[in-house]
């Protein structure tokens, strides 16, 4: 037997919990993910997917198929983000895959790039700081010194996967013009892993102190609010609240999801909720950070 | 004075090929780098760790290095930290606010500051020693328009925190050695 599970045809933050719904709970039926009818991919939405079949593979389901995209613009992006680079691994593909080269480009500031280890965080850093500062000092006019910021919390993003996940993440960087939400543009990191999340990774240290309020919701307020770790170590657990200052200072935005629950630190230029609970299940944590232009005073 | 180059021993403990000091696993190499050298050292010397060739510092690269240095170190040697830039001190000082702890940084221009959780009086009693060169109690007292004794206070704290050394001529900024 197969399930499908509908891709959003906007498929970004905002509609992860619907495909999170269709998801839903792994059983023994074969997926099928169906993105045919998908209008507008963010990387945040990307990564998702590919979370969706990794988990699906790792814990033992059989590989799912993906029907590709049929409108030519969005299977060219998918193309261009690096998302058939490592799509194969996780998917058997129905559609025929462009022929279309990975870009680093104003657009595709990082493509979908695996992160496993140290290593890769640095290569992703590497990479970056060269990409980034034109971008963030010339067209989001920030000031030029806030590229090495960025690279911190690019990196401090990558390193949450290596040193929480329990398996391989994902980060994607873009920048683009929102027209419709925002009207400015703004340059997006999307990090994402198929891990155990952050309830089990801090339940040792943390979940006693909660009793029964322990769950999705209190782990993300401990580790983004009060810097918990899962580690004893008193230096551990700085890295999100570096990230949130970081933010902080360009008025951007930092939304972190993981299993039933996200929680937002949200700008006066954006309508999320700070916490949301009783969401559909989803594998792992998937965190999103939105710089936009900086407005003239 | 001893100074340890930070991108060399990125170089010698990691790869050649980083220029950023990101990640724990970086972090935790270059300290025993550091380390290593601090054991052939004069302790009676001011250790300087130069980041003049550092590009990215993240968070928790500066607890490995500059965190667990001064939690180790810190309480039998003087650091000075050399060709920090805005962003590097960003990142240092949320780990010295956590730790309750504090640094002498140079920029790359030469000026000096304080980083770490400090009250503004320990501020400025550090800014008149290290303007005045070495100078006795009463002497930043004056220049603080503070009593001599609550002055002495505030010496101390920065003496302690091996901020400043002591000598016959009163106080001296670590800057001045």
């Amino acid at each position: 037997m197969t399930r499908v599970v509908e891709v959003p045809a906007h498929f970004d933050d905002r509609s992860l919990d619907q495909f999170a719904k269709a998801y839903g709970e792994p059983d023994d039926e074969r997926l099928l993910f169906d993105a045919h009818a998908v209008q507008w991919a963010a990387p945040y939405g990307l990564l998702g997917l590919m979370v969706a079949g990794q988990t699906t593979v790792e814990q033992g389901g059989q590989r799912p198929r993906l029907t590709i995209p049929t409108d030519r613009d969005v299977l060219h992006y998918w193309g261009r983000a690096g998302f058939f680079e490592f799509a194969g691994e996780w998917f058997e593909i129905h559609g025929k895959v462009p022929r279309v080269s990975v870009s680093r480009s104003s657009e595709v500031l990082l493509e979908i790039t695996p992160v496993r280890g140290s290593d890769d965080v640095h290569g992703v850093v590497g990479v970056i700081q060269e990409r980034a500062a034109a971008i963030l000092s010339g067209e989001l006019g920030l000031e030029a010194t806030a590229t090495m910021g960025f690279a911190m919390a690019l990196s401090e993003a990558c390193q949450n996967i290596v040193e929480h996940a329990g398996t391989s993440g994902w980060v994607a960087v873009q920048s683009y013009h929102w027209r419709r939400r925002l009207g400015r543009r703004v340059v997006v990191i999307a990090v994402a892993d198929a891990g155990m999340g952050f309830r089990r990774s801090l339940q040792t240290t943390q979940g006693g102190r909660y009793g029964d309020r322990w769950g999705d919701a209190t782990a993300l307020e401990a580790a983004l609010i009060q810097g918990a770790s899962r580690f004893r170590d008193p230096g551990r657990g700085q890295g999100l609240g570096g990230i949130r200052r970081y933010l902080n200072r360009w008025d951007g935005k930092l939304s972190i999801r993981s299993g039933t629950a996200r929680i937002a630190i949200v700008p006066s230029w954006d309508d999320d909720i700070p916490l949301a609970d009783s969401l559909a299940p989803f594998p792992g944590s998937q965190m999103l950070q939105i710089i936009p232009a900086q407005q003239a005073e | 004075m001893n100074s340890i180059d930070l991108k060399t021993i990125l170089h010698r403990t990691v790869s050649t090929g980083y220029g950023d000091l990101v990640t724990r696993h970086t972090g935790r190499a270059v300290r025993g780098g550091v380390e290593e050298l601090l054991e052939d050292a004069d302790g009676s010397q001011v250790a300087v760790i130069d980041f003049g060739a550092v590009g990215c510092l993240d968070i928790s690269c500066a607890d490995e290095i500059v965190g667990k240095l001064l939690l180790v170190h810190g309480s039998a040697r003087h650091f000075l930290l050399r060709g920090v830039t805005e962003a590097h001190c960003e990142a240092i000082s949320l780990v010295l606010e956590r730790h309750s702890m504090a640094v002498v940084a140079e920029d790359r221009c030469g000026q000096f500051q304080l980083l770490g959780p400090l009250g503004e009086t320990v501020k400025r009693a550090f800014a008149a020693v290290m303007e005045n060169g070495p100078a006795a109690a009463t002497e930043v007292a004056a220049r603080l328009d503070m009593p001599t004794d609550a002055t002495e206070r505030v010496l101390d704290e920065l003496l302690e925190r091996r901020l400043v050394q002591q000598e016959a001529g009163g106080y001296r900024a670590l800057t001045a050695l």
